[in-house]
């Protein structure tokens, strides 16, 4: 195909990933705050600058007064201020924009499901939303109308090379965030003392699980019981549940193997494959450890080689 | 006003009414069309205008219109009510547009090759050299089998006769076909009754003789490549090139897709590069490559008129094409064909006065308020005089341009377009209508039956133009019985 559609494809991908995920992290970051506020504002406030490290370009304006909660400069900043790359409302924009460039190759369904989601967080943010009620609501109706896009991708979208770069940008950006998220929550979590205050302790598990929209599936597995010792594996290895980085790793491999030309051992296959292999076959599992760092920082190396190689491979020829 | 069972029709009364002869009674090609429709109730129609209105915007048939924020989309205005053609009166139509399409082929072989009807002086020279259509860097290169005019898209009018006229012709890249074949696809789902007692020829085979034209045209032995050329999304036919490529099944590109090398073009695709024979170009000529044309265009492709010259890709229509798209080229046509072929024209043309000529000059300049004034540059209605319905002020001014610059400009008396009943507003009101059909030039010359009517959907407007107000109807035109 050509390689300006399948770029578009694949941004496309990447920026309805990316809306998402921050939807997401706003809604669980602000159910965390509201409810641990009052008992350790400082856990509740971490929760929100732990937003920067896992979207470390993201620009927030400060607080309109000091004596507006902390959540609504975040809220308002991530969700609605388009001056900031890193808002729903930006990303959700750019995936537009890339589906309007190459529409012919997208079905009627996935265009009307996305542009009807743009066109009411545009009135949204017309309204000028700031108090954390309302900016809730609204962050719930883009959340919906999200799974709507991926609803009507998956329902009406060809399986063609299209649909495989567009998978591969969702995946990519999927395992790039999970990873960054792991990457700013453990540490402070392992740190934590279980004995200290329990249950904000496993509040704070809970939240992790939520916040990877893991929390039902990890449930189904290991029931109410939330040892880190099972989370940490569960987000890195469990290979049913779509946000873990195993899953990821694999959906990516399968989306390249099966791009033209897949007999060939690419960049990017190279680059998954081992990546895949060192998650799953090392000699000493992963677990809530320094070692994770050191590998968590591979993952979010190794996706930014893998984006470079995708787009040397296919998008600049 | 008469009325026949529960719709209204109001016949015309200036003009050729297409469906209604002077004593109002329906034309015999008519008869069918008239009477299933009197069998629909009002509210049956309203129902149905609806539901094709609802069908439209929901397949997003629309077309760009320029200069509003973020390009808007529009629909194109359809009315149910199909014009029809009959055998006879088609056949006539078709031999005189081969006729026509042939002249201009060779016309422009000619002018860029030996330049014989120059030297015979058929067309004053200067007239021809001197437009900003005629591509003085195209001399002596002849595209692949002599074919200049792959697809051309001429209008069409009727006077108050009925008789058939050209109005103009379109060289280069003439737009309007995917309504065509939109049309009959939303007549077919809302109005399936009309159908059934016409013998209306299938037009859905489009695509696949435009591909074929297409392939044709290359030198490429095996497998050519063809792929539809668009200015990008903000194009006002975008929806067309689209339409067109899909159907055809080939490649939707944008000049940044495409890239010279070897003197061969090739396509920019995830599995590298891949070579292209054949570019169906729905781009202006002038932004085709920014090395020989425009530099500042960013929609062309650098490079591409040296491969062309090489004979390595073939571009439909070829470029320098234009020419004869020009409105004082058209004062020739009749001369032109006499000259190519040694026949008379089968079709009749708007008689045109051309500010080249002294004796013309001097009658445009003393009736300006009777005629339609044209400068030859323009297309789309631009830059237009119409004198019956200008004021004073206005024709003074026009006439001031005229006197700088007498060579830019040509002028016709007005025609009083046919009219076609069309609903409006709960009853079938005349409206004046043109036809655009669509000939392609491939191993052949083949015209698609029918083509695109427009519509000017404001009472007594003679505008029929997509961008000021015009609609389309379905265009039936009839097998010839006992086929």
């Amino acid at each position: 195909m050509l390689s300006r559609v399948a770029d578009a494809l694949y941004w496309m991908g990447r920026y309805l990933e990316r809306a998402e995920n921050i939807t997401r992290l706003l809604l669980v970051t602000e159910d965390f705050s509201s409810e641990t506020q009052g008992l350790a504002e400082q856990g509740a406030q971490s929760a929100w600058k732990d937003l920067l490290a896992i979207f470390p370009s993201a620009q927030v304006a400060p607080p309109a007064s000091a004596f507006a909660p902390m959540s609504q400069a975040y809220l308002v900043g991530f969700f609605l201020d388009v001056a900031n790359k890193y808002s729903v409302i930006y990303s959700l924009r750019r995936a537009r924009e890339n589906a309007r460039s190459v529409r012919e190759a997208l079905t009627v369904e996935m265009f009307l499901a996305l542009n009807e989601t743009f066109r009411a967080l545009e009135a949204q943010a017309r309204r000028g939303l700031s108090d954390p009620p309302s900016l809730r609501d609204a962050l719930g109706t883009t959340h919906k109308g999200l799974f709507t896009i991926g609803g009507a991708i998956e329902q009406t979208f060809t399986r063609d090379e299209g649909w495989f770069f567009l998978k591969l940008g969702e995946s990519l950006e999927r395992i790039y965030r999970t990873a960054l998220v792991l990457r700013a929550k453990l540490p402070g979590l392992a740190a934590a003392e279980p004995r200290a205050d329990v249950a904000l302790y496993y509040t704070q598990w809970r939240t992790l699980l939520r916040a990877l929209g893991s929390l039902e599936n990890y449930r189904r597995s290991y029931g109410a019981r939330l040892e880190p010792e099972l989370v940490v594996p569960f987000l890195l290895l469990d290979p049913h549940t779509p946000r873990s980085l195993r899953y990821g790793m694999e959906a990516m491999k399968g989306y390249l193997g099966r791009i033209g030309g897949g007999d060939e051992t690419t960049t990017v296959l190279r680059l998954i494959g081992r990546l895949h292999a060192e998650l799953c076959y090392r000699d000493e599992p992963l677990g809530a450890g320094a070692a994770d760092a050191v590998f968590l920082d591979r993952v979010v190396d190794t996706m930014a080689q893998t984006h470079e190689a995708l787009g040397a491979q296919y998008f600049a020829t | 006003m008469l009325s026949l069972g529960a719709v209204k029709w109001v016949p015309e009364t200036r003009a050729y009414d297409e469906a209604f002869d002077r004593t109002a009674a329906p034309r015999p090609h008519y008869r069918s069309l008239v009477s299933t429709l009197e069998s629909f109730t009002l509210t049956e129609i309203d129902r149905r205008e609806r539901l094709q209105k609802i069908s439209l915007v929901d397949q997003g048939i629309t077309f760009t219109v320029y200069g509003e924020k973020d390009g808007i989309e529009r629909i194109f205005p359809f009315d149910f009510v199909p014009r029809i053609i009959p055998a006879r009166e088609w056949e006539r139509i078709e031999a005189g547009l081969v006729q026509r399409v042939t002249a201009l082929n060779l016309f422009i072989a000619d002018v860029y090759g030996d330049q014989k009807c120059l030297k015979d002086k058929v067309i004053p020279a200067e007239l021809v050299l001197s437009r900003r259509e005629y591509k003085r860097e195209l001399l002596h290169l002849a595209p692949p089998r002599q074919i200049y005019t792959h697809v051309v898209g001429t209008d069409l009018i009727r006077n108050d006769q009925g008789e058939y006229l050209i109005l103009e012709d379109n060289c280069r890249c003439p737009s309007g076909v995917s309504y065509v074949l939109e049309n009959r696809n939303l007549l077919h789902r809302v109005f399936p009754e009309f159908f059934t007692r016409y013998p209306v020829r299938p037009i859905r085979d489009y695509p696949r003789q435009l591909l074929d034209t297409l392939l044709w045209a290359s030198r490429a032995s095996e497998n050519p490549v063809a792929v539809v050329l668009t200015p990008g999304i903000h194009n006002s036919a975008y929806f067309e090139h689209s339409f067109l490529a899909r159907e055809m099944g080939v490649f939707l590109v944008e000049g940044r897709d495409l890239i010279v090398e070897d003197s061969h073009v090739y396509m920019r695709t995830t599995g590298g590069r891949q070579r292209v024979d054949v570019i169906y170009r729905r781009v202006d000529e002038d932004f085709l490559d920014p090395l020989t044309f425009r530099r500042d265009s960013l929609l062309g492709v650098p490079g591409l008129i040296n491969v062309y010259r090489e004979g390595n890709v073939a571009i439909a229509n070829a470029p320098g094409a234009g020419v004869a798209d020009d409105k004082a080229v058209y004062a020739y046509m009749p001369a032109i064909i006499k000259y190519y072929l040694d026949q008379a024209p089968l079709l009749g043309q708007v008689p045109t006065y051309v500010g080249l000529r002294k004796d013309d000059f001097a009658f445009m300049r003393d009736h300006l308020s009777t005629l339609v004034v044209k400068t030859t540059g323009d297309s789309g209605g631009y830059n237009m005089l119409m004198g019956p319905f200008a004021s004073r002020k206005e024709i003074d001014a026009y006439a001031t341009q005229l006197k700088k610059a007498p060579g830019n400009y040509i002028a016709q008396p007005l025609i009083e377009l046919s009219s076609h009943p069309t609903w409006v507003d709960g009853k079938f009101e005349p409206r004046r209508i043109d036809l655009r059909p669509f000939i392609l030039y491939g191993e052949s010359i083949r015209v698609l039956p029918g083509g695109l009517t427009r519509v000017a959907l404001r009472p007594g407007s003679y505008v029929v133009n997509s961008s000021q107000g015009g609609g389309s109807k379905d265009t039936w035109v009839l097998a010839p019985r006992g086929s």
